[in-house]
């Protein structure tokens, strides 16, 4: 008896862990794999979020890195996501403005797409249009100004590719190729750039020494009274770099671009950006979601004495009377030095980010 | 062999399900939650935004675009005083509706006394522990005793009168005090205790709601002047002990707001 009743709660059980994927009769069997989290990361950060209905599976991976460097996702074929989201910078641009297809820019700098796994807030793009990967990653393909082209075009192109149907086949357990499901391969592949070998992550795990010129970069970026960054930029308790979040950061008295404030009509959001992650910033210049500053000097003078006012600046930026908190040659200098320990040199020439086509 | 293992898994299931409160409790048990309520005098603060319009004790103009508030160790003390902690910390952002109500509390009906506590103690105010404050850039620099943020309340002011191009900005940052910024810095517990008085559980879904009256912050004990004290607080110690005393008065049970 009590054994019948364990075995019929085992059943339930493992009925309870299958219950999502009812793709088993379809005889396809992806092989699960996780994000390779940093020391530092499962250290400090909570877990990656990966969304229940898109698990990462080695085939989805594999599929997903194949579409991101995949140029038939554009109209005429001669851009892929790669084009404007390049490994060397941190799967950024080192232009301005990206140009799409038909050469015309865009008006925003291309976004480095690192350890977006770990962004809890899924708010996407500098004016945090998109509230999923899943859902950015539909945009860049459609959008008239980067790869101009249509769904059903895209859909129909990988499906006549036999190479694409099998790698469906196998990611998804279905040979039919759909809009989603590109988003979805796309979205785990993206989810396993993951960037934590930095000199400052080093240096935290206790395996490298700062200069004492990067340690007193460092005092600045954490000094109320001077770079006061880590309101916004993170710390090194929070190695992303970043807390995701939207602030107006004194760029502008008039704004061309409302950012946040255009997608939600709040003219209390009016002006604000994503806080960008301040990791691999060796490699992502131009800065900022124009791509206005070339230097880091000129985003540390921004900061120093170049700050303006506008309705909807952060109060954090409480020096804008001034222009800015007025660092001194030295504390620049020191300010920089530190920045640039916060960039990975492992992450571009990472096997597993490679173009594979 | 089978048998084992069954057992094993048997064994594992008990004591999930036994995690938090024994079987008969669990029958008893009743879904409550806790709501957060802000309010500036009369009036109810649920968005931030950027227009100016409270004004303080001081008789100042504000406007408030962001307040985060850590609160720590919320508990239910019964009649016989067996205290159940619900939970360890909690995260309140005004801007993030899911953040506003504590949610999975399962307590048995009756009277309870409810406490919870500003901020973190002493004891359990650890740099870099808890990963998803972390995330959320809540912590405070070790120069400035490390730790964690108990609130982050911002803004805009204006004074009476006065009509400047530029509105002024405040940061009302508040943490553990500290005294002597830097590398030999001593801190003092600033967190405050908040005893919110009796409550009790009903059969069925209960909502207790507490209200941050955001205007006491700025009045009792002490008026607070945002044109002296605005900005670079958290190394201030004087201005965390003033905040300390002004927070004693800031919480309130609110069960009939917002209905
Ligand atoms: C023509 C250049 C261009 C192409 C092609 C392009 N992107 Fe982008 N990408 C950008 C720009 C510019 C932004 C910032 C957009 C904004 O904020 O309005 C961006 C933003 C993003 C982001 C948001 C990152 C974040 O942290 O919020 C992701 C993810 C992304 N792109 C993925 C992709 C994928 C996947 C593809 C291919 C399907 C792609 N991009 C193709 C230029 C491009
Ligand atoms: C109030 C929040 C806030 C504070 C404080 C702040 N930043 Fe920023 N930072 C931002 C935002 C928002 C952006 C993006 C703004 C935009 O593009 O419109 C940004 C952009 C940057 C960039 C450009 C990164 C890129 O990839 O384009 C750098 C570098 C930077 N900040 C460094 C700093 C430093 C150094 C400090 C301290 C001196 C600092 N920030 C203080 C919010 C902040």
């Amino acid at each position: 008896m009590t054994q019948k009743i364990l075995f019929i709660f085992c059943l339930l059980c493992i009925a309870i862990s299958c219950g999502e994927d009812d793709n088993e009769n379809q005889g396809y069997s992806p092989t699960p794999v996780s994000i390779v989290v940093p020391a530092i990361f499962s250290q400090l950060l909570p877990a990656p979020e990966i969304p229940i209905n898109n698990p990462l599976t080695q085939e989805g991976v594999a599929l997903g890195r194949a579409l991101f460097y995949e140029k038939k996702l554009s109209a005429d074929n001669t851009l892929a996501c790669a084009g404007c989201h390049k490994p060397n910078q941190s799967f950024s641009d080192q232009r301005r403005y990206s140009i799409g297809i038909d050469g015309i820019a865009g008006f925003r700098n291309s976004m480095p797409i690192v350890n977006i796994a770990w962004n809890t807030n899924n708010k996407f793009n500098w004016d945090g249009s998109a509230n999923s990967l899943e859902e950015q990653v539909l945009e860049p393909v459609i959008n008239e100004i980067e790869m101009h082209n249509t769904w059903p075009n895209v859909e129909q192109t990988l499906q006549t590719d036999p190479r694409y149907v099998t790698a469906f086949s196998n990611a998804f357990g279905t040979s039919t190729i759909s809009q989603e499901l590109v988003a979805k391969a796309l979205a785990q592949f993206i989810r396993t750039l993951v960037s934590g070998n930095t000199k400052f992550d080093n240096y935290l795990l206790g395996q490298a020494t700062l200069t004492p010129q990067e340690e007193q970069g460092l005092a600045v970026f954490l000094d109320e009274n001077r770079g006061d960054c880590f309101h916004c930029h993170g710390s090194p308790s929070n190695p992303l770099w970043t807390d995701n979040d939207f602030h107006n950061n004194g760029l502008d008295e008039d704004f061309t671009d409302l950012g946040l404030g255009d997608i939600t009509g709040d003219p209390a959001q009016f002006g604000l950006f994503k806080s960008p992650s301040l990791r691999n910033l060796a490699y992502t210049a131009p800065y900022m979601h124009d791509g206005r500053f070339q230097t880091l000097d000129q985003v540390i003078d921004h900061y120093s004495e170049g700050l303006v006012f506008s309705p909807t600046i952060d109060p954090l930026m409480k020096t804008v009377a001034q222009g800015g908190v007025q660092l001194t040659p030295q504390d620049k200098a020191a300010l920089k030095a530190f920045l640039l320990t916060l960039s990975d040199p492992s992450l571009a020439s990472n096997p597993a980010y490679q173009n594979p086509n | 062999m089978f048998k084992k293992a069954a057992f094993l898994v048997l064994l594992v299931l008990s004591f999930m399900a036994c995690d938090k409160n024994d079987d008969d409790q669990a029958q008893q048990n009743t879904p409550v939650s806790v709501g957060f309520l802000h309010s500036f005098y009369e009036d109810e603060v649920s968005v931030s935004s950027n227009t100016i319009q409270y004004t303080n004790g001081f008789g100042t103009s504000l406007s408030i675009t962001r307040l985060r508030y850590l609160i720590s160790q919320v508990s239910f003390t019964n009649q016989d005083g067996i205290k159940t902690l619900v939970k360890d910390y909690h995260l309140v952002d005004l801007s993030q509706d899911n953040s506003l109500t504590i949610n999975d509390i399962l307590l048995p009906p009756g009277a309870y006394n409810l406490k919870m506590r500003f901020g973190f103690t002493e004891a359990t105010n650890t740099s870099s522990i808890y990963p998803d404050l972390n995330a959320a850039s809540w912590n405070v620099p070790e120069n400035l005793g490390g730790g964690y943020h108990y609130m982050q309340l911002e803004g805009r002011w204006l004074d009476p009168g006065d009509t400047p191009d530029e509105p002024y900005l405040y940061a009302y940052h508040t943490i553990s005090a500290v005294q002597n910024p830097g590398p030999e810095n001593t801190r003092e517990d600033t967190s405050i205790e908040i005893d919110l008085g009796e409550i009790t559980v009903t059969q069925g879904a209960t909502q207790i709601n507490v209200n941050m009256h955001i205007d006491q912050w700025f009045e009792n004990p002490n008026l607070w002047n945002l044109s002296e004290l605005n900005g670079l607080l958290m190394g201030n110690y004087t201005a965390q002990k003033m905040m300390q005393e002004n927070g004693q008065n800031v919480f309130s049970l609110a069960s009939n707001m917002g209905d």
